[in-house]
């Protein structure tokens, strides 16, 4: 569905690359979780898969990225836009409406949704996200959070095929943001959405993303299935990308056991791991 | 010290968002606040500062109303390190932005004094003083946003999701910083976070809201091990300290991969010798 062949960008009047020599290919229904530290170039990969690159932000584009066989360089921004979704790390920066019900029919109308399937898609959104009870509120009076997921809500509104995210849930408490994973997840395998998703909190990648690429600057340092990224811990907290604590466990029971234990990426495999370990 | 006294405040046209909350953070303390998106978090640290006024109760700090307290005695007390640090950043150089805050607040000292300070603070954050904050990292420019508030010397420190779109070496940068001004210098910290490993790693206590009322105060692993506590407020404990719950009683103590592992080896001895 996304392909990067050899990409290298750099931004205009700048000297060095944002990103270098870009091979990644995400399969239709693929789950890819971007983790680097800042600077790394996760933001103008994300720019690259909807467009923004290069014909909002100009500067010189060596190689290709694709999107369902489109060259995002060849096709303009509203045709990848009508496959590609995308919420932004600041969301104030994408909320352009005063209500909330209004910034989600913006973009159902923008999109040339019929009217009589508005009514639908707005509720099911609202219900996804969980802020049904926001609808008639003022933006101005939501909290971070709140603001979030009505960035992300009217993103789901127009079922992209292509869900880019980048850092999404930067403001929301821990459960909201297993909320927003559990939701990317259900869209991931019932509507076969693919999935892209830059995000800092390591612990969630883990447990959902299907594979991890791992940027350090410009270039992708790992990628792959999660668990084998994992695998490679102490390489990822090198360069500024911390695993979760499970993960460490499992490094530190191997250390002092003398004997390799599983990696661990979620909490019933590490309890898994000690029960088998007491015996 | 800082009291809050059945405090609650609304905005406008809305139900409270804090509501008849009291409670005493002394000198030197570590504090976090936690709770749900919407619990209440920020509008408490803001009562604190003084940034808004209870609509019922009294905030103190050392004893002074922060309704009749001045502005300036209380920007000298308390610094406020804002979730993101473009809200707070408003100069074009680091210097300026650093001597910005101390002119404000400590202009009595004279330039030559504060000039001092200023080089003092832009040495031991590693600044050369002449970048221009924004076009700084994120982690750069929160890092500034910290400098400028520490180079005042405040008494108590609030900070407002200090880590939010930090990579993991910023974080552990801003955190340690943090850390080493309220070891050494006794400065009071209360912080709103949602990184609950965060918590874990570096404070001491812990106050949980929800829906604006305080649900609970204890030392932070207390409070993480409460499983009814954790669900009521909406809040995932650390890793570490679920999978020792599920583990059950003989990991009671173990909050760190290293306890764990420490306590697993031990039980597996244990039992091999019996």
């Amino acid at each position: 569905m996304i392909e990067f062949k050899d990409l290298t960008f750099t931004y205009k009047d700048e000297t060095k690359p944002a990103l270098q020599e870009i091979r990644l290919s995400v399969p239709e229904g693929g789950f890819l979780g971007v983790i680097g530290p800042a600077g790394a170039g996760k933001t103008t990969l994300a720019r690259a898969i909807t467009g923004m690159i290069p014909h909002h932000y100009p500067g010189d584009f060596y190689g290709s990225v694709t999107v369902n066989g489109l060259d995002t360089v060849d096709t303009s921004i509203l045709d990848i836009s009508r496959l590609v979704g995308m919420v932004f790390q600041d969301v104030d920066s994408q909320i352009i409406s005063p209500l909330v019900e209004d910034e989600i029919l913006y973009g159902l109308e923008n999109f040339g949704i019929p009217r009589e399937e508005i009514p639908r898609r707005m509720e099911d959104a609202l219900e996804k996200v969980g802020i049904a009870d926001l609808r008639e509120r003022m933006v101005t009076s939501l909290s971070g959070g709140q603001r979030q997921k009505v960035a992300i809500a009217s993103i789901i509104a127009l079922q992209p095929r292509v869900l880019v995210m980048d850092e999404p849930t930067g403001e929301l408490d821990p459960r909201s943001s297993r909320q927003i994973f559990s939701l990317l997840k259900e869209l991931n395998e019932e509507q076969g959405i693919t999935v892209v998703v830059i995000e800092q909190k390591i612990m969630l990648l883990c447990e959902f993303a299907k594979e991890l690429a791992v940027l350090s600057e410009g270039r992708i340092v790992r990628q792959g299935p999660t668990r084998d990224v994992l695998a490679h811990a102490e390489e990822l907290q090198a360069i500024g990308v911390n695993c979760p604590r499970v993960n460490t466990l499992s490094r530190i029971l191997s250390q002092k056991t003398g004997t390799e234990q599983p990696v661990c990426v979620n909490l019933d495999e590490a309890e898994t791991m000690v029960r088998r370990l007491i015996g | 010290m800082i009291k809050l006294d059945h405090v609650s405040f609304a905005y406008p046209e809305q139900g409270p968002s804090v509501n008849d909350v009291s409670f005493q953070v002394e000198d030197g303390e570590f504090v976090a606040i936690l709770g749900a998106n919407g619990a209440g978090k920020t509008t408490t640290v803001r009562l604190i500062d003084g940034l808004i006024r209870p609509t019922q109760g009294r905030v103190e700090i050392n004893g002074a109303d922060t309704v009749t307290s001045s502005v300036s005695e209380r920007a000298r007390r308390v610094g406020f390190l804002f979730q993101n640090p473009d809200r707070q950043i408003c100069k074009n150089t680091v210097r300026e932005e650093i001597l910005f805050g101390l002119r404000t607040v400590r202009g009595e000292e004279g330039e030559e004094a504060l000039q001092a300070r200023c080089d003092e603070v832009l040495k031991d954050f590693g600044f050369s003083g002449e970048e221009e904050p924004f076009s700084l990292s994120r982690g750069q420019r929160q890092r500034v946003a910290l400098a400028s508030i520490l180079a005042v010397e405040p008494e108590i420190l609030i900070l407002d999701e200090p880590t939010t779109g930090l990579d993991y070496f910023e974080c552990c940068h801003i955190m340690d910083r943090i850390r080493r001004m309220n070891e050494e210098k006794n400065v009071t910290v209360i912080m709103v976070c949602h990184d609950m490993e965060v918590v874990l790693d570096y404070a001491e206590r812990a106050l949980v809201m929800a829906g604006g009322k305080l649900l609970a105060d204890g030392p932070v692993r207390e409070v993480f091990r409460n499983e009814e506590l954790m669900e009521s407020a909406s809040i995932l404990s650390p890793q570490m300290i679920s999978l020792s719950l599920r583990l059950g009683e003989g990991f009671r103590d173990a909050d760190t991969a290293e306890d764990i592992a420490d306590t697993a080896l031990a039980a597996r001895k244990g039992g091999a010798q019996a």
